[in-house]
């Protein structure tokens, strides 16, 4: 129960890898903000399923592009909770398509929910995890910043940046006790990736995946919680890659 | 309404949270970098402090206009311009910067700022009682 007593925001909660770490938060006691772009029904049939965990569920809808509507909302958990303990910024999308054919909304769509989404959550959080002296925010980045697709432009710079927000926020929060890491998924059973698990074939994925299986959410939920906890005190500006080996290349 | 005595205390308070000094570190002449060891974040973790426990609003920068100083029209060879200087005056009417002004050397602008300019800075904002 390493989130007994804590709060935690999730975006793109209700869904894929943000689902699992609202399920692993909640299973270790901590309050929970669910916050997603899909309807409420949605998030609250999600939560609902989750009921049994000691921990709660507050479903939110919002649209991560929106810098208001984060502010707000997270000044409305603060003023409730009196503490942000968590942020995990897990909301993303993908609009693949090369990039001679790539529209500019296509680009402006991922870099606006991927890495502006994950800055004003960033920013609403600052101020209260500040003022505490304690806090831990995790990004979704993906292996995809590092070792990109075909098609996949605005992905990779918009984790590409990511990364860097981490990096750079990570120094300027140490001196609060607010430590800020990400993830790297890889090959991740979610609706997001599957379309490129029906192009490759998941056959194929495997026999170039180390681990020898496409990750499951828990498996980077795990991971991200890991980050988010305690158990990583020490542990601030690192881009942990849950991949399964695949970012190893060789043979 | 709010003494001029505690005003100085809630400021006192702000510090010492977010500086971690002691009580009797801050007095009314201490400065905020020189003698309390402010960093640059520092100066928004005491605005956070001060809108709390004021229950005032305080537009980022306000306090200390760091954009001053990063702005090329002000500075000129690390020095803050006369031009520089009275954008500083009309900006910080809270804060004595006479002496700076006779020898405007941009690194010596973080060391000026006095926990006795803070609180003119918040008697501005707030009605005082004597």
């Amino acid at each position: 129960m390493r989130f007994e007593g804590k709060t935690a925001i999730v975006t793109g909660g209700s869904n894929g890898i943000g689902r699992a770490c609202v399920a692993r938060l909640v299973a270790e006691g901590a309050r929970v903000a669910m916050v997603d772009f899909c309807d409420l029904e949605v998030s609250q049939a999600a939560a609902d399923e989750m009921k049994d965990a000691p921990g709660e569920i507050v479903p939110f809808q919002a649209d991560v592009r929106d810098a208001d509507r984060a502010t707000e909302l997270v000044n409305q958990l603060f003023d409730q909770w009196e503490r942000i303990d968590v942020l995990i910024n897990s909301a993303g999308i993908v609009r693949d398509g090369l990039m001679a054919a790539m529209t500019q909304q296509q680009w402006l769509d991922v870099i606006g929910v991927n890495l502006g989404g994950t800055y004003n959550y960033c920013h609403a959080v600052t101020q209260p995890m500040m003022m505490n002296r304690s806090g831990s925010i995790v990004n979704l980045s993906s292996t995809g910043a590092e070792f990109p697709s075909r098609g996949q432009v605005n992905y990779a710079a918009s984790k590409g940046g990511v990364n860097g927000l981490t990096r750079s926020l990570a120094k300027e929060l140490a001196s609060r006790n607010v430590r800020v890491n990400a993830v790297a998924p890889g090959m991740i059973e979610t609706g997001m990736s599957a379309a490129v698990r029906g192009m490759v074939g998941e056959k194929e994925l495997k026999k170039i995946i180390p681990l020898r299986r496409i990750g499951q959410p828990e498996d980077v939920a795990q991971a991200a919680t890991f980050l988010a906890s305690d158990d990583a005190s020490y542990v601030t500006g690192q881009i942990l890659r849950v991949d399964g080996g695949l970012s190893l290349g060789g043979y | 309404m709010p003494t001029k005595d505690e005003v100085f205390e809630k400021i006192q308070t702000a510090l010492v949270d977010a500086l971690g000094v002691d009580d009797e570190d801050v007095t009314p002449d201490a400065t905020l970098v020189g003698d309390l060891g402010a960093e640059s974040i520092d100066f928004l973790d005491i605005v956070f402090r001060l809108e709390k426990s004021f229950e005032i609003k305080i537009p980022r920068g306000e306090l200390f206009p760091e954009d001053v100083l990063t702005n090329a029209d002000y500075i000129q060879d690390g020095r803050v311009t006369d031009v520089g200087v009275e954008e500083l005056r009309k900006r910080m009417p809270f804060a004595n910067l006479d002496d700076f002004a006779k020898n405007p050397v941009v690194q010596d602008f973080g060391s000026l700022l006095t926990v006795a300019d803070m609180c003119r800075f918040v008697e501005g904002k707030v009605e005082v009682t004597d």
